[in-house]
C-alpha cells in the first residue's frame, strides 16, 4: 500500500521566488527515498513541506490517504532527524528521547520501556542519563535517531544527518541507518547532497535540480540509464565523461577525424557520454580513440586518468577532458598517449538541445 | 590561557588608566565613607569625634531603617521582576516579526537612551494627580490617583518608571539571546507534540535561563544603585518613607539631614549587601542554569 503521496506538489514564496513547480511521487509501505541533488535545488525544502515545516502552497500531501496539508507536524506522525541533531541541550537523554512520547500523554512506565528498548537497539543505556554536550558526534547522531524511532511513526524524515560527521564516521552510520530502516521497515524520506550516500541507502532515488524531479528510479537505473545529462553527470564517481558530438549517417562525429559508428535515425547536434570505468585500455590498432595522459590519482584498488581528447577541440580553441578509471595500479607517464575502446553497450547519448536522453 | 610578557612595565602601564579611575572615583570615595563612618560629625563640617561603631549601633535600632530596607526589597525585586518579564514578552513578540523587524527593534531600545531623572519626569508628568493624563483617566474609571498621599501608589509609580527604563537594556538581551537558540530545536519540539506554550516552556525559557540569571543581577544591582534619579524626580522617597529606598536614604540622611556619619556607615552596609547578593547568585543560583 502507499504511505506518501506527493501529488503536483509546489512551493512558491510570497516573494514570488518559485522554490519547487511542481513534484509527483508516490512511495511504498516500508519504502527508503533519497531525495539527491547539488544545494539550492530545494531538497530540503521538500522534506520540510513533509514535515509541515514548511507551507504547501500548491498540490496535496497524503499520508496513509489522509491529506495532511493543513495539519501540523506534531499530527502527521512523522519524525525528523536534523541535519545538526537539534538535541534539547537542556535535557538528558533519556529526556530528549522521552519528550515526544510525554507531549502525546504516554504514561510514565510506558515512556521508560520505550525507551529503554530503543537505547538498546542503538546501544545508547549508558548515555541515558548524560547530557547532549557530553556526546560525541556519533553518540548525538545516533540519540537524534532514537529520538525519531521511539515514537514509532508511520514516516522517518533525514535532512542531511550524517553531513556533520567525519569521513569514517558517516560510512559506518551509513551502514547502521540502512539496517535499522531494513528492520523497522519504517517508511523514510532521506535527504543528502551525497551521491555515494544517496546510491547505498535508496530502495529509490530522487534527483532533484532546480526544484524538479529530473528521475526517479532506483539506483541501478539512474546509474545505467540516466534521464538526462543533468542526472548522468550527478550519479557515479567521478562523472561521467560528456561529449560534445554531432550525429550523422555514418554515426558519431566526435570530431573532423573520430567518428564512432552508429546507425541512429537522430541527426544533429548531441552529447555523447561514457562513464570513466567503461572505458577499455587498448593499443593503438585497435583503440577507438587516444588519450594524452595529464594526471593520474593512483587510489591503489583504481587508477584514475585525467587527460585530454588526442586531436580533439572544444568551441573555445581548448582539448576536451576525458577521465579513465583503471582496476589496479598504473603509471603512465604525464603526456603519452593511451588508447582505449568504448564498448558500445556502455554508451549514453543525450539530445543537445534538450539534455534529455535520446 | 596565559600570556607572557618580556616586560614587566608595559603590563601595568597598559591598564594604568583604568586602575586609575577607579581609584579616584571608586577606592578613595569608598576609603573616606569607610573612615566617615567611625566618626560623629557637626552639621557644619567643623569638628569630628571618633565613635567605633556608634554609628552603626543608632543605624540597627532605628525602625526607620528596617523600613526602608523592606522598602528597597519590595522596590528592586518588583522593578528586577516585571523589567524581566515584560521585556521577555516583548522580545519573544519581537522575534516572531517578520515585515518591519529593524523598526521594532528599534523602537523598543529607545528608552535605554533617556535618562534616568528624564524618565522620572515623564512618568510624574503623566500620573501628576492634577495634569497628569493617566492619573485622569485612573480618576475618570473610578481609581483615585494620588502618589502624593497614597504611598502603595507612590510605590507603583517609582516601579513603573524605574521598570520601564530598565526593559530596553534586558530587551536587548533577550532577543540576542532568542536569536542564538537553533531554528530547529523549536522545529523539533513542534514535531515532539509541544504547543507553542509548551515550547517556550520547555524549550526556549531553559535555554535563556544563562541570561535570564544574568539580567537578575544587572537589574536587582540597577534598583539597588541606579534609581536615585527616578525616585529623586518623581516621589522623593515620600509618602511617609514609602519609597524611601537605602540608597535614596543614604542622600538623605546625608546631604539634607547632614548625618554624614550615619550616611557613610549606611553606605558601608549597602556595599556589604550588594557584595553578598552578587556572590551568593553567582554560587548557588549560577550552578542550576548550567545545562
Amino acid at each position: 500500500m502507499t504511505d506518501l503521496v506527493l501529488k503536483n506538489i509546489g512551493k512558491t514564496y510570497p516573494n514570488g521566488y518559485q522554490a519547487i513547480p511542481s513534484i509527483d511521487l508516490s512511495i511504498e509501505e516500508g519504502e527508503f527515498i533519497v531525495l539527491v541533488g547539488p544545494s539550492g535545488c530545494g531538497k530540503s525544502t521538500l522534506l520540510r513541506m513533509v514535515a509541515g515545516l514548511e507551507t504547501i502552497t500548491q498540490g496535496d500531501l497524503l499520508i496513509k490517504g489522509n491529506r495532511v496539508n493543513e495539519k501540523e507536524p506534531a499530527d502527521r506522525d512523522i519524525a525528523m532527524v536534523f541535519q545538526n541533531y537539534a538535541l534539547y541541550p537542556h535535557m538528558t537523554v533519556r529526556a530528549n528521547m522521552a519528550y515526544g512520547l510525554k507531549n502525546r500523554g504516554v504514561p510514565k512506565e510506558e515512556r521508560d520501556t520505550k525507551v529503554n528498548s530503543v537505547a538498546t537497539m542503538l546501544g545508547l543505556e549508558e548515555l541515558l542519563d548524560r547530557k547532549p554536550n557530553q556526546l560525541s558526534g556519533g553518540q548525538r547522531q545516533r540519540v537524534a535517531m532514537g529520538r525519531a524511532m521511539v515514537r514509532d511513526p508511520k514516516v522517518f524524515l533525514f535532512d542531511e544527518p550524517l553531513s556533520n560527521l567525519d569521513a569514517k564516521l558517516r560510512v559506518q552510520m551509513r551502514v547502521e541507518i540502512r539496517q535499522l530502516q531494513r528492520k523497522l521497515a519504517t517508511t523514510t524520506l532521506y535527504v543528502t547532497h551525497d551521491q555515494v550516500e544517496a546510491m547505498t541507502l535508496a530502495d529509490r532515488l530522487v534527483v532533484l535540480n532546480k526544484g524538479k524531479a529530473e528521475q526517479i528510479g532506483t539506483p541501478m537505473e539512474l546509474y545505467n540509464k540516466p534521464a538526462s545529462t543533468f542526472v548522468a553527470a550527478f550519479i557515479g564517481s567521478p562523472a561521467m565523461n560528456l561529449l560534445d558530438a554531432e550525429m550523422t549517417e555514418v554515426g558519431i562525429k566526435l570530431n573532423e577525424s573520430l567518428v564512432l559508428p552508429l546507425s541512429h535515425d537522430y541527426r544533429g547536434k548531441m552529447i555523447w557520454g561514457i562513464r570513466p570505468e567503461h572505458l577499455v585500455a587498448s593499443d593503438e590498432q585497435n583503440g577507438d580513440f587516444a588519450l594524452q595522459v595529464q594526471a593520474v590519482e593512483s587510489l591503489g584498488a583504481e587508477t584514475l586518468i585525467h587527460g585530454v581528447l588526442v586531436g580533439s577541440q572544444q568551441t573555445d580553441g581548448s582539448a576536451v577532458p576525458l577521465v579513465v578509471r583503471l582496476s589496479g595500479p598504473h603509471l603512465p607517464d604525464i603526456g603519452s598517449h593511451l588508447w582505449f575502446t568504448a564498448p558500445r553497450e556502455d554508451w549514453h547519448l543525450f539530445d543537445a538541445n534538450t539534455q534529455q536522453r535520446l | 590561557m596565559s600570556v607572557y610578557f618580556p616586560q614587566k612595565k608595559l603590563p601595568y602601564l597598559l591598564v594604568l588608566p583604568q586602575l586609575i579611575i577607579t581609584a579616584i572615583f571608586f577606592l578613595w570615595p569608598a576609603g573616606q565613607a569607610f573612615k566617615q563612618a567611625f566618626y560623629r560629625e557637626d552639621a557644619f563640617g567643623l569638628s569630628q569625634t571618633f565613635i567605633g561603631f556608634g554609628n552603626f549601633i543608632d543605624l540597627f535600632q532605628d525602625p526607620l531603617y528596617y523600613k526602608s530596607m523592606g522598602v528597597t526589597m519590595v522596590f528592586s525585586f518588583s522593578v528586577a521582576f516585571f523589567g524581566i518579564a515584560i521585556a521577555l514578552w516583548l522580545a519573544v513578540m519581537a522575534d516572531r516579526v517578520i515585515r518591519g523587524k529593524m523598526v521594532y527593534q528599534t523602537l523598543l531600545v529607545w528608552p535605554y537612551a533617556v535618562a534616568p531623572a528624564l524618565a522620572g519626569v515623564l512618568w510624574w508628568i503623566l500620573f501628576d494627580p492634577n495634569i497628569g493624563p493617566i492619573a485622569l483617566f485612573l480618576d475618570r474609571i473610578g481609581i483615585h490617583w494620588n502618589h502624593f498621599l497614597n504611598g502603595d501608589q507612590a510605590m507603583i509609580l517609582v516601579v513603573i518608571a524605574a521598570t520601564w527604563k530598565q526593559i530596553s537594556y534586558n530587551f536587548l538581551f533577550f532577543l540576542a539571546g532568542l536569536q542564538a537558540i537553533p531554528r530547529s530545536l523549536i522545529e523539533a519540539a513542534a514535531i515532539d507534540g509541544a504547543s507553542p506554550f509548551k515550547r517556550f516552556w520547555d524549550i526556549v525559557f531553559p535555554l535563556l535561563s544563562p541570561t535570564t540569571f544574568f539580567l537578575l543581577v544587572v537589574n536587582l544591582v540597577y534598583a539597588f544603585f541606579d534609581t536615585f534619579g527616578v525616585i529623586d524626580t518623581t516621589t522623593q522617597g515620600g509618602p511617609d518613607g514609602s519609597t524611601n529606598t537605602l540608597v535614596y536614604k543614604v542622600f538623605k540622611d546625608g546631604f539634607i539631614g547632614l548625618d554624614s556619619g550615619g550616611s557613610a556607615a549606611q553606605s558601608i552596609v549597602l556595599m556589604a549587601i550588594v557584595g553578598l547578593m552578587t556572590v551568593v547568585q553567582f554560587r548557588f543560583i549560577e550552578r542550576k542554569v548550567q545545562y
